[in-house]
Order: structure tokens, then sequence, then C-alpha cells
């Protein structure tokens, strides 16, 4: 698969799963795993959505990878 | 001019002998709004018995999956200083080593960037900077980075490495901790700054079984500096202890967990073969006994506080490895620790509580390591059989009945 349709499908993948289910970066890996990529190519398209600022790492209980978008939501909700 | 806040409560932690973490924070009080509302916040948490923290994993560095632990207050209203008050990681030279320069650097980004409230250092060893808001992070990441420090670790993630002392103050150090420190550092970046393990994962390194830094019981892979050769022993210097009114036999041969010393009221022995490297001897009678050379390791994983389970100490894993530069057995060994562990942990499952739930038997034949006695926890335990197909295919029990 080519870099930039994985780090497509990887965005979908956490889009569609936003508030159902978080995904850490293994669930990532394997679940691109099963469909033929490599390990090392999947962490790398992560690692290019997260510096590209469109993904973040969140902790709770755990780190997960999520949209960046969710920063901003998160810090007015919290002060509502 | 900051707010003041009467804290009668607060006011008594400063009473007594002790430095007080109270004068401090009214030190910082008197210049920075964050850390007077810290201090009202504090006194009213005291009051209320409640403590009106939130915390929210989300705020980071962009490209940084660790380092910043957000923290908000519930009473951002009341006390706004304080609404955003993140704490920020900073990976800490090896040893915890600084230049007087460094650490009026640190403090002065720490004073015009956060609350001007520091803790040197952390549990895990980091340089833990209290109090910052959001919209600082990016710059602190940058200031910190160009001058040459980094963030820590925190969630998932590799920690930061830490070690004691070592070579660069202690007699008793039998490797080089600060180097082993910094190298896995740097060969661990990525897992450190990128978390993707089920849990967290730590590594301390200690020069001697005495181990300063307790890492057996605070690390995931505990590095322990061990020695191979005889104890030498000056018996000279053992008569002057015995001078100075020390009980040999009470207060050293007794306390000897492999029971290999021996005390005739003149001399002292000792059997090598079956002492089992507590140092408890030789630092008891500093001077007089002596571990001599090959010098090297003994690696151990999964100690941990309680969590999934219980409390844990590190398993003896190499009872031997020589600790030279690059350390290369080393860090295959923890790549493939940490592979196996990413591959089958549950969420929050440390590499001890997984090692507890799929065996022993299952983890060594991952990092591809051969079984030794040394690795059996307990007697009639662990025997760590590897029986295959193959194995049992040829009958191995038949020849044994014979």
């Amino acid at each position: 698969m080519e870099k930039e349709e994985l780090k497509k499908q990887i965005y979908t993948l956490i889009e569609q799963a936003q508030g159902k289910k978080k995904y850490k970066q293994m669930d990532i890996i394997k679940h691109f795993r099963n469909l033929g990529v490599s390990d090392a190519e999947t962490k790398e398209a992560i690692r290019e959505l997260i510096d590209g600022g469109q993904l973040i790492y969140t902790y709770m209980g755990g780190s997960y990878i999520e949209l960046a978008t969710k920063l901003e939501k998160f810090e007015k909700d919290i002060f509502k | 001019m900051t707010k003041k806040y009467d804290t009668p409560l607060l006011d008594e932690l400063e009473k007594g002998p002790f430095p007080s973490f109270v004068t401090e924070i009214k030190k910082a009080a008197a210049k920075n709004e964050m850390a007077a509302d810290e201090l009202g916040l504090l006194e009213k948490s005291f009051r209320d018995k409640v403590t009106y923290w939130k915390h929210g994993g989300i705020v980071g560095v962009r490209g940084y999956g660790g380092g910043v632990i957000g923290r908000y207050c519930e009473l951002a209203d009341q006390f706004p200083g304080v609404a955003h008050f993140h704490t920020v990681r900073i990976n800490q030279p090896a040893g915890l080593f600084y230049t007087s320069e460094a650490m009026r650097f640190i403090c002065d980004v720490w004073d015009r960037y956060g609350s001007g409230l520091t803790n040197f250092h952390g549990s895990t060893g980091d340089i833990i900077l209290l109090g910052t808001v959001t919209d600082n992070l990016e710059a602190i990441g940058t200031i910190f980075s160009i001058n040459g420090f980094d963030l820590g670790g925190s969630g998932s993630a590799m920690r930061t490495p830490s070690c004691c002392v070592g070579p660069a103050r202690c007699e008793w150090s039998m490797i080089d901790t600060l180097d082993i420190t910094y190298d896995l550092t740097q060969e661990f970046q990525d897992e450190l700054h990128r978390p993707s393990f089920p849990y967290k994962f730590k590594i301390k390194t200690v020069g001697c079984p005495i181990d300063c830094n307790a890492s057996i019981a605070r690390a995931d892979c505990s590095i322990i500096g061990t020695w191979k050769g005889p104890i030498a022993i000056d018996q000279d210097k053992v008569k002057d202890y015995v001078k100075k009114g020390m009980n040999i036999q009470e207060e050293i041969v007794n306390l000897c967990p492999g029971k290999c010393i021996t005390w005739d009221g003149n001399n002292l022995a000792i059997n090598d073969s079956d002492c089992l490297h507590c140092m408890h001897c030789i630092a008891k009678l500093a001077g007089a006994l002596k571990p001599t050379p090959p010098f090297g390791a003994t690696v151990l994983i999964g100690s941990k506080a309680p969590f999934v389970v219980g409390a844990t100490l590190s398993w003896v894993i190499f009872p031997f490895i020589e600790m030279k530069p690059p350390y290369q057995e080393m860090k295959d060994f923890i790549r493939a620790a940490t592979e196996w562990w990413s591959e089958y942990g549950k969420n929050r499952e440390r590499i001890g509580e997984l090692i507890l739930r799929m065996g022993m038997r299952e983890f060594l034949e991952a990092v591809g390591l051969t079984p030794t006695p040394e690795m059996v926890k307990e007697p009639r335990r662990d025997p760590f059989w590897f029986w295959k197909e193959g194995d049992l295919e040829g009958k191995p029990w038949e020849s044994w009945l014979k």
C-alpha cells in the first residue's frame, strides 16, 4: 500500500472509531497487519500523522491515538 | 502583586525542624500568580478534604506522546491561576549531575513559562516542572530542546531510564551506570516519546547489589552491577573493625544469606562459590572486603507496584552479563521482551504481570534465552521444561524408566 493511502486509511480508522473505540498504536499495527501491511510501514505512517499534527497521543489509563481535534473540544468541555 | 490567601492549615506544615514545601510555595507565590493560587487551592483542599484537580491526558508537545501530564482545576473561577496546571517531565542527566548554569537555565525557563515550582526529582527520576498552561507547552518543548534537554517519558511508554551516581562518585560501582543509562536513553528514543506499549516500562541501572536506586523493586528491567571474582579480604582491616567494637560473628557471619563466611576470632574466610552476592559483608566492612573482576551485571525483569496484581520484585534473567559498549546484547533483549509484551499484553498490564499470566517459559522462548538455575524463583517451582512435539516422538521416558 502507498504511504499516503495508508495514512489516509489510518486517519479514517481513527475518525470512524471516535466515541466508540479507542485505538492503541499496537491495535492499529495489528489491524493493518491483517491487511498485509508490514508493522514498520504502519509505524512510520502513524509517526508522520502524529508529527504532522493530524493525530495525537492521549492518555486515559493507557496511551491511545486519537484525532488532534479532540484537544480543543476537551479543554472546552472540561471548564463547563 | 500576587493574591494572598490565609493558610492556617498549611502554616502548620511549616513548623518543626524539617524543610517545608509550604515555605517554598510561599516564596514562589510572592512573585508568581500560579503559585499563589496553588497555595490558596491547597488550603481549600485541606479544609474541605477534597481534591479539586482533574486529570486530562490529552495535552502535549507536537510529535511527543509523553512528557506532559495534563492537570486542570475544578475551581477555575475561584483560582484562575491554576485553571491549567500541567506538569512537564524533562529527561534528567544520568546520575543527576548538573552545572549551576544548567540549573539556573531550568529555573529561569520555569519562572517565565510556569509556576516556578519544581520537583528535583520525580520518582521515575525526571526533572518535574509543576504548573503551566496549554498555550506554553510548545514553547517550553522548543526551548528545552534547543538547549540540549528533552522531554521525559510518561504514559504507556518507555520511561526515562535512570541510574545511581555510579563510578562518578562511588567506589563500589562495578559497571558504568551513567554511560549505560545515556546509551539506552539514546537507543530507545522512539519508545520513550511515542507510547506504543501496553503500559509503562522502566529501566533502572545501579552499580552494585546495594541498589541505591531500588531498581529491583521499581524497574521493569533492573540492571544491577555485580562481580564474578572472589571477594578480596584485608585481614588487618577486618581486625581494625573488631578493635572498633564490631562483632563480626553477629553482624557479618550470622547475617550472611549464603552462610559462606566463617570467623575464628582471628581470620575471616569466605567460601566464594556459596556467595549470593548480596554485598552485605562488603558494605559493612568497607575497605576490608572488596569485590574483584570480572565485573558485569545481573539483569532482572518484572518488578512493579501493585496494580493488576500485587507488588513484585524483579526476576533474574541474566545472572551475569558483560556490560560493555555498545551494550548490544542488552538492547536486543529489551527489544525482544517489549515486542513480545506489546503483542500479548493487555491494556495496563506490566511485563512482569504478563510473565506471571503466560508463564516464564513463554517469555524465555520469545526472547530466545536458555533457562538457567539462577532463573528459578522458588524451590520446587519453575522447571522450565520446553517439551515440543518432536521431543515426545522419541519417547524419552522409556530410557529414563530403564
